[in-house]
């Protein structure tokens, strides 16, 4: 446990944010892109997070010292997935160089599954975690310089 | 340092608990850290309950003793040191606030850590003035 710790655990939070909010804004940049170097319209990324140190899965407050990887030291972004769960969007329109040209859907377009109000809500909440952790490296940084203030 | 008398006491207490102070500090960094990840259970430091109790163990002189005629006998208040007291991180594992099984609840977090700085400040404080009425008995 070092003098610092309390603010890199908040910095791994920082940084974990902050690249949610740059694959949010990537998403929401890319809300009508319809064509993809993979193929098909563009598919909104999400980010998943895990704890730094994962504990072991036990059901009471205290873990056994054997069992205990100690204090937490953060978020660990894992990966960036393409979200392939919701379907792309359809949207008519024949004139559309993307439109499906044959078949039932023939004369729709698939648009992206970004969807704009979820991605902005995303962001609100990104932007207020952010915000949190910038708070307490604000605290630790201010409790530090009190502690060094200690017998002037 | 000087553990016999009152300063020295005093300015090892505020050590000690200022220590407690920068590790809960760390552990609800964690938790504001990982306020966004799934199946994440909060934790939290349990110290001062425990100090407490050991504190006011020290001053049982004036009550009921059980009499300990055999060494098995186990008597009705044990005083325990204060040095032996150990900050314990305790996982609040029964509660969810959240959708995805998370229990941070951020501005509770906020709060803890305002009151954390605050007492760690009040503890700076407190040491300085010890510090300070030495220095006043030595000029």
């Amino acid at each position: 446990m070092g003098l610092f710790s309390s603010i890199n655990t908040a910095a791994t939070g920082l940084s974990a944010q902050r690249l949610r909010l740059d694959v949010i804004a990537n998403n929401i940049a890319n809300v009508d892109t319809t064509r993809t170097p993979e193929g098909g319209p563009f598919r909104r990324s999400r980010v998943i997070f895990r704890p730094r140190v994962s504990q072991p899965y036990y059901r009471s407050p205290f873990l056994p010292a054997a069992l205990d990887n100690g204090v937490g030291r953060g978020v660990r972004v894992v990966s960036v997935q393409k979200d392939m769960d919701q379907k792309p969007r359809l949207v008519y329109d024949p004139t559309h160089p993307d439109a499906i040209q044959s078949g039932p859907r023939k004369g729709y377009v698939e648009m992206p599954n970004v969807n704009v109000v979820n991605e902005m809500v995303d962001m609100m909440s990104a932007s207020r975690s952010y915000e949190a952790n910038v708070a307490l490296v604000n605290g630790s940084k201010s409790m530090f310089n009190r502690a060094l203030e200690i017998g002037r | 340092m000087f553990l016999n008398n009152s300063f020295g006491k005093t300015v090892d207490i505020l050590h000690r608990t200022m220590d407690v102070n920068s590790l809960r500090r760390q552990v609800i960094a964690d938790n504001i850290a990982n306020s966004d990840t799934p199946n994440f259970k909060r934790s939290t430091v349990n110290f001062e309950s425990q100090l407490r109790r050991a504190l006011a163990s020290e001053q049982l002189s004036g009550r009921l003793k059980a009499a300990m005629t055999n060494s098995r006998h186990i008597p009705f208040e044990k005083t325990m040191d204060y040095r032996d007291v150990r900050p314990r991180r305790v996982l609040d594992y029964l509660t969810t606030s959240k959708n995805n099984g998370n229990n941070v609840d951020i501005e509770e977090e906020m709060m803890l850590a305002l009151q954390n700085q605050m007492s760690y400040d009040l503890m700076t404080r407190a040491i300085s003035n010890q510090f300070t009425q030495v220095n006043i008995v030595l000029r």
